[in-house]
């Protein structure tokens, strides 16, 4: 019986599915409920079609913010000085090629560039054009950057009042500490992500690469969009959004803020356990690698027995409840630890995961990229670079079955779009950007 | 003052664990009415589990991650198991516009929640499903949470000591989770857009992993130029030393500091009385110090281990030299700059009385986020929920409770549905 009425809720969505009158939307790209298949191959969505960014940003938390509107197919125009933003380099280079990093030709996928030396009055005017009839201006310039140019986001609100501003800074646009210096470094180490990590007898160990930057990013974005909506739903204008990095990388740290309240304890490091709690969360060491394990729940710990052939465990005195598994946890890792290091991490995924163990074996970035499940849905995506030659980038990770994804198309070089935008946009012939460019002003 | 819903949009969210959670907290901040779904038996995890204390210490409302994850939300229970539980909460699908869930792919469809059987019911709904890995793909089924998503996003293989065995670290805060909540908001906010426009919802799917991956393009290239495995740089970094922490006086104090030019280098050593190792012949330009970086530890290492943190932080913020103190949670939440700015707000919430959260991020001056309102009880508003949207009397809600399909109770577990 139950297998009749799987069939029929199957056979009956089957029916709705076929249903669906063809549109002419649909020939644009729009495809209304289309069944959630693989990524065809494409990693940009028009969702967001009609808004229009202008992107004075830079580096890394901004670039990022203003890529994940283009992905959603914002009509983004990055306005860099005519020297280009120091973020150009970012990244791996190609022998040879040295002005244009990689990580740059990912972070600017989906945007226009142009050029603007906004400390001339004429720059300033363009980006006054380039305003007028914006959505979004999004920067991550110091604080009080725009308002030394002349361009405080309050008065370009007042004139034009459709417009939002996200400010993606350090330490927020206000506070003591609004000017202060920041890296990676010590944003982690600041906002809280490193204390806790590493051996207890060693330095804290902060995390790789810059992360937090992306977490801002994020917020930025977020921003972006409720702004937007906030404009069409509920004011009819636009607003100053202001976004503090290190805010963005204290909001992720509810463990160690909320739980150090609670229970009077200082979260501390204790090696390759995560935290010792009423779980087992572990990186640990096997034949060729390392392994990560999240045993949390009585079921899981009860699988994980099972993986290791000592069902016993489950209802054994020191480990039969999570109070006891907490209490008992170096007992416990003390019996896990041998029993991974004699396996492979292929195999411990494989049968950790038929017992509905979540244990994965960690994976090195180059194995992310030929992952076989990043493979099948066609996650990554191959960029014909007019610089770096081909290069295979993240995807959009959001599925809208709303639209068709389409091909990215690459990093703008420095003021690629020029004739395009300040000619087709703000009406300007080719002799007057020609003009502009021997003044430097483009 | 007003909020960017008021109110005007309702999301339901069954989702557990702190990705899905966030989301429908971030929505809550925006002044969403934001209903969260339990099972009386498989209550979020996030609550922690029964055997923690006695029961009439309430242990699973003790849980600081999931008071903060579902803050501002309305609690409601339902027996998923139950086919009654399953159409009470067909009925909230029918008057809600997003649907946010996480559980493993197949859930949804086998409690008969899966998108074509709730887009029958409200095809202005926008729902969102957050799986691990995905929904398709040949390990679609495997088990993910914030930790094993950081894992195989390639994170985890980063994180690790310059010098070490190779032991591999996970990072503190499950990043997978907060990464794909934060994408989820910024997908649900596309879709609310769009919706204004076509008076359509839609299916977004979300692979936790996929929003994290990004995150290490970096890495991903370098790869890709190299043919080289990218190794755990520990505290260094790939060109400028120094760049590391060091220790403090006192027990666990430490301090990150870095040098990105000559001129930090010398206004380093000038702000912490290093006159002899700024005259070392072996750390006089920025690729003489790369080279001799050891030496260069060790030697810091040493002047650093006798000063105090704050004032050692405090010195070479003066001399222009880039540096931060390594906060653990209360310094953390002494932080002046976050004080300034008011960033944690204080919250009473019922069993665990008054404590400080995190707040939200973006600050919106004309309509404010909303962070300082409690994460529910369990079931905490049942009779209010089904009696205002669904119209249920008195003794309605009386017969499911005695029935079991709702409660403010936890239950025994049993096998799942």
């Amino acid at each position: 019986m139950p297998i009749v009425r799987k069939w029929l809720r199957a056979l009956s969505a089957m029916i709705i599915a076929d249903r669906r009158p063809l549109t002419s939307a649909d020939a644009q790209g729009l495809t209304a409920h289309a069944p959630m298949r693989s990524n065809p191959g494409g990693m940009r969505y028009r969702a967001l079609s009609d808004v229009r960014v202008v992107d004075l940003t830079h580096f890394i938390a901004g670039p990022y913010a203003t890529k994940l509107l283009a992905d959603m197919g914002a009509d983004v125009v990055k306005v860099e000085p005519p020297w280009g933003e120091r973020g150009r380099k970012l990244g791996p280079h190609r022998a040879g090629h040295n002005d244009r990093g990689a990580l740059f030709a990912f972070l600017n996928l989906n945007k226009r560039g142009v050029t603007l030396n906004l400390k001339h009055d004429r720059g300033r005017e363009l980006l006054a054009g380039l305003l007028d009839g914006a959505d979004l201006l999004i920067e991550n310039f110091a604080p009080g950057t725009l308002a030394a140019l002349g361009l405080a986001p309050d008065e370009l609100i007042a004139k034009f009042p459709s417009l939002s501003i996200v400010s993606i800074s350090n330490f927020g646009q206000d506070g003591p500490e609004r000017d202060g210096k920041l890296n990676d470094l010590l944003l982690f180490a600041r906002g809280g992500w490193t204390f806790e990590v590493g051996e207890r007898d060693r330095e804290p160990l902060t995390p790789p690469g810059s992360l937090a930057q992306y977490i801002g990013a994020l917020y930025g974005a977020v921003g972006a969009m409720q702004a937007l909506v906030a404009r069409d739903l509920a004011l009819g204008h636009g607003q100053h959004i202001d976004v503090s990095l290190l805010e963005a990388t204290v909001s992720t740290m509810i463990y160690e803020t909320v739980s150090f309240q609670y229970t009077g304890t200082v979260r501390g490091r204790v090696g390759k356990r995560y935290a010792v709690g009423p779980f087992l969360i572990v990186t640990l060491k096997c034949r060729d690698g390392y392994a990560g394990l999240h045993c949390v729940t009585d079921k899981q710990f009860e699988a994980l027995c099972d993986l290791m052939g000592r069902r016993e465990l489950a209802s054994h005195p020191r480990f039969n409840t999570a109070l006891n598994r907490m209490i008992n946890n170096d007992a416990l890792l003390e019996i896990v630890e041998p029993f991974f290091l004699g396996r492979e991490r292929n195999w411990l995924y494989r049968e950790g995961q038929r017992r509905a163990i979540p244990l994965v074996p960690i994976p090195s970035v180059a194995e992310v990229l030929e992952w076989e499940q990043t493979r099948a849905r066609n996650y990554f995506e191959t960029i014909d670079d007019p610089v770096l030659g081909t290069i295979r980038v993240p995807g959009t990770p959001l599925r809208l079955t709303s639209h068709r994804a389409q091909g990215s198309r690459p990093a703008p070089q420095l003021g690629e779009h020029n004739r395009e935008v300040f000619g087709r946009r703000l009406g300007l012939s080719d002799s007057t950007i020609d003009g502009l460019k021997k003044a430097g002003t483009v | 003052m007003k909020t960017i819903f008021d109110g005007k949009l309702r999301v339901l969210d069954i989702s557990m664990g702190w990705a899905g959670p966030l989301a429908g907290q971030m929505f809550a901040e925006m002044g969403a009415e934001v209903i969260k779904v339990e099972d009386t038996h498989h209550f979020d995890w996030w609550r922690g589990s029964l055997s923690m204390a006695p029961p009439e210490m309430h242990p699973i409302e003790r849980s600081a991650v999931f008071n903060s994850a579902n803050r501002g939300k309305r609690g409601v229970t339902l027996d998923l198991a139950s086919p009654r539980g399953i159409e009470i909460l067909k009925r909230l699908v029918k008057l809600s516009d997003i649907l946010i869930e996480n559980f493993s792919p197949g859930v949804v469809d086998r409690l008969g929640l899966g998108y074509e059987s709730v887009r029958a019911i409200n095809p202005r709904l926008i729902m969102i499903s957050m799986p691990s890995f995905g929904s398709d793909g040949p390990e679609r089924n495997a088990r993910g949470y914030g930790n094993t998503v950081e894992a195989m996003a390639g994170v985890t293989g980063l994180a690790g000591y310059h010098d070490g065995s190779g032991q591999r670290y996970t990072l503190s805060n499950a990043l997978g989770d907060p990464v794909g909540g934060l994408h989820a908001v910024f997908a649900l906010m596309v879709a609310i857009r769009e919706r204004e426009r076509t008076g359509r919802g839609q299916l977004i799917e979300l692979a936790q992993v996929e929003a994290l991956i990004p995150f290490v393009a970096e890495e991903i290239l370098d790869y890709q130029f190299t043919g080289r495995v990218p190794s755990a740089r520990g505290n260094r970094h790939r060109e400028h030393a120094p760049h590391g922490i060091y220790r403090c006086a006192g027990d666990d104090n430490w301090i990150a500091l870095a040098c990105q030019s000559d001129d930090q280098w010398r206004s380093l050593a000038a702000a912490l009385g290093l006159e002899r190792i700024a005259a070392d012949q072996r750390f006089a330009s920025a690729s003489a110090r790369k080279a001799n970086e050891d030496a260069l530890d060790a030697e810091l290492s040493r002047a650093i281990a006798q000063l105090d943190a704050d004032d050692c932080v405090a010195r070479l913020r003066g001399a222009g030299a880039l540096a931060a103190p390594v906060n653990p949670a209360p310094a953390l939440m002494g932080d002046p700059q976050l004080r300034s700015r008011e960033y944690f707000v204080a919250i009473d919430r019922a069993v665990v009385g008054t404590h400080l959260y995190p707040g939200a991020v973006a600050r919106i001056p004309d309509t404010p986020l909303r962070a300082e309102v409690p994460a529910p009880l369990l079931g905490e508003h049942n009779r209010q929920v089904f009696a205002e949207l669904l119209g249920m009397t008195d003794d309605e809600i009386a017969d499911l409770e005695r029935a079991g399909v709702i409660g403010s109770a936890p239950r025994q577990r049993r096998a799942a549905p």
